[in-house]
């Protein structure tokens, strides 16, 4: 029991990086599994994972509604609950009609971006892998894991990052059209008609210049947030995890160090992981809420 | 740039192929769960105002019946109240008719007791005056010593019966 107990702790990123009695050495970059040449160059260890957690989620939400009852199930009841809390906060956000709309990539969004990063703090993510010196399997001294965090590869957040980009946009030219949308970016703000709305043309064509870089740098902002938190959460955890070894303790003090000094961040991490799912998917809707807004000028302009 | 891209292990096949996976879970999501649930969510509210709303009628109905009811007993309370009162109205128009008609009869026995006193009277006083009358006679003849013709025995009579009904 104990030596399964111990054997359990050295698949934690911290026992494994301070049994390689070093620092965290977490690479900045997704690893192919079958290495650079193969036909299967693509499947990073990332990848991997991925789609793990995509075949928990289609798992667990087959499961729960594959028969749905009026009165729901146990899962079922899971399922429905998460999804209606998240139908209500879109829906705060941004209305009935655009919240409707928005909603499924909103839900996915989070949903994913949670289940990911909470999957990303199990045992053996990060710590089970090849050594390409040693030649084989390691669970001390890894440099290619076979599991590595799918939300701390950038390939997948700035997909995402994306791929709300394009439905952002689909949805606002729906609502506003493509004339309104330009409006909205060039056009005068805060109902300015009349000669001061003319004098303030060009000031407002460079404010809506000025957007336009902003709106283009979005997908950057967002999927490097995403990579930088959790790529910062790995690196914690393997950091937190060698102090013990960086301290000189050794034996049973370093190994008590080392599940002493990670827990409390595990649990940050746990946090940080739902808040990014929930931080990336409401400045998505807040994007989508800004440009589909319709302002009071143009409100009366529509009118007639 | 290219350098940073690199470092971060940023790759088109590797991005396409993360795009497709979130693709997929998207698509998973929404075809079995985003839309059972919105329409569960939505058939459970739909259910919920139509309970609401039987709820509401079954309600309006009882209020209804309860007002209904106390109209019913309010009438019924009336109608009770109007028949003792026709009853005892009824009663006491009867007792006054009885009462009335015996008033009558008991007159009619008087006024009959009085007319069969009146003839037993007049029956007992022609008796008397005759027998007077015969007594006057006898004794008339008694005393004077005669015999009495019909003449005298009627004057005898009439002056008799006469004194009588002065008396």
């Amino acid at each position: 029991m104990t030596r399964s107990f111990v054997a359990i702790l050295t698949l934690l990123p911290a026992v494994s990086a301070s049994a390689a009695g070093g620092g965290a050495a977490v690479p900045l970059d997704a690893k192919p599994l079958f290495g650079d040449q193969s036909l299967l160059s693509f499947l990073t260890n990332s990848i991997f994972v991925a789609l793990l957690v995509t075949g928990l989620i289609v798992w667990f939400v087959r499961g729960a509604m594959k028969n749905p009852q009026l009165k729901p199930g146990r899962k079922q009841n899971v399922v429905e609950y998460i999804i209606e809390f998240l139908y209500n906060q879109v829906e705060k956000i941004l209305g009935p009609k655009v919240g409707k709309q928005a909603f499924p990539l909103l839900a996915t969004l989070f949903i994913f971006i949670t289940v990911a990063n909470w999957c990303g703090l199990l045992p053996g993510v990060g710590t089970i892998g090849f050594n390409e010196h040693q030649e084989g399997w390691s669970t001390s001294h890894v440099e290619t894991p076979i599991l590595r965090p799918a939300t701390a590869d950038m390939n997948l957040t700035v997909g995402m990052a994306l791929a709300s980009f394009v439905v952002w946009f689909y949805i606002t030219i729906k609502e506003v059209g493509f004339w309104g949308f330009l409006v909205h970016i060039f056009g005068p703000k805060g109902g300015l008609k009349g000669g001061m709305g003319i004098a303030l043309i060009p000031i407002f064509f460079i404010v809506g210049l000025i957007e336009v870089v902003s709106i283009g740098v979005r997908p950057v902002t967002l999927s490097l947030r995403l990579y930088g938190n959790v790529f910062a959460g790995e690196n914690l955890l393997h950091s937190m995890g060698s102090l013990g070894s960086v301290l000189g303790m050794k034996g049973v003090i370093n190994f008590l160090s080392v599940i002493l000094f990670q827990l409390p961040f595990y649990f940050l991490e746990i946090l940080v992981g739902v808040l990014q799912g929930m931080v990336f998917a409401m400045l998505n809707a807040v994007f989508i809420k800004l440009s589909t807004t319709h302002e009071e000028g143009h409100d009366e302009s529509h009118a007639h | 740039m290219g350098k940073i891209l690199h470092d971060l292990g940023i790759d088109t096949v590797k991005l396409t192929a993360q795009i497709i996976i979130f693709f997929i879970v998207y698509l998973v999501l929404k075809r079995f769960a985003f839309g059972p649930v919105t329409e569960m969510l939505e058939e459970r509210r739909r259910r919920i105002a139509e309970g609401e709303e039987n709820l509401k009628q079954i309600k309006d109905n009882l209020s209804t019946s309860e007002a209904q009811a106390a109209a019913a007993m309010q009438k019924a309370n009336a109608d009770a109240d109007r028949m003792v009162k026709e009853a005892r109205d009824a009663a006491a128009a009867a007792g006054e008719s009885e009462r009335q008609k015996a008033v009558s009869e008991a007159a009619d026995i008087i006024k009959k007791a009085r007319e069969a006193s009146e003839l037993e009277r007049s029956r007992i006083m022609a008796e008397l005056k005759r027998d007077f009358g015969r007594l006057v006679v006898d004794a008339t003849a008694r005393v004077s010593g005669k015999d009495l013709d019909d003449n005298d025995r009627s004057r005898l009579n009439s002056e008799a019966l006469a004194q009588i009904a002065n008396n």
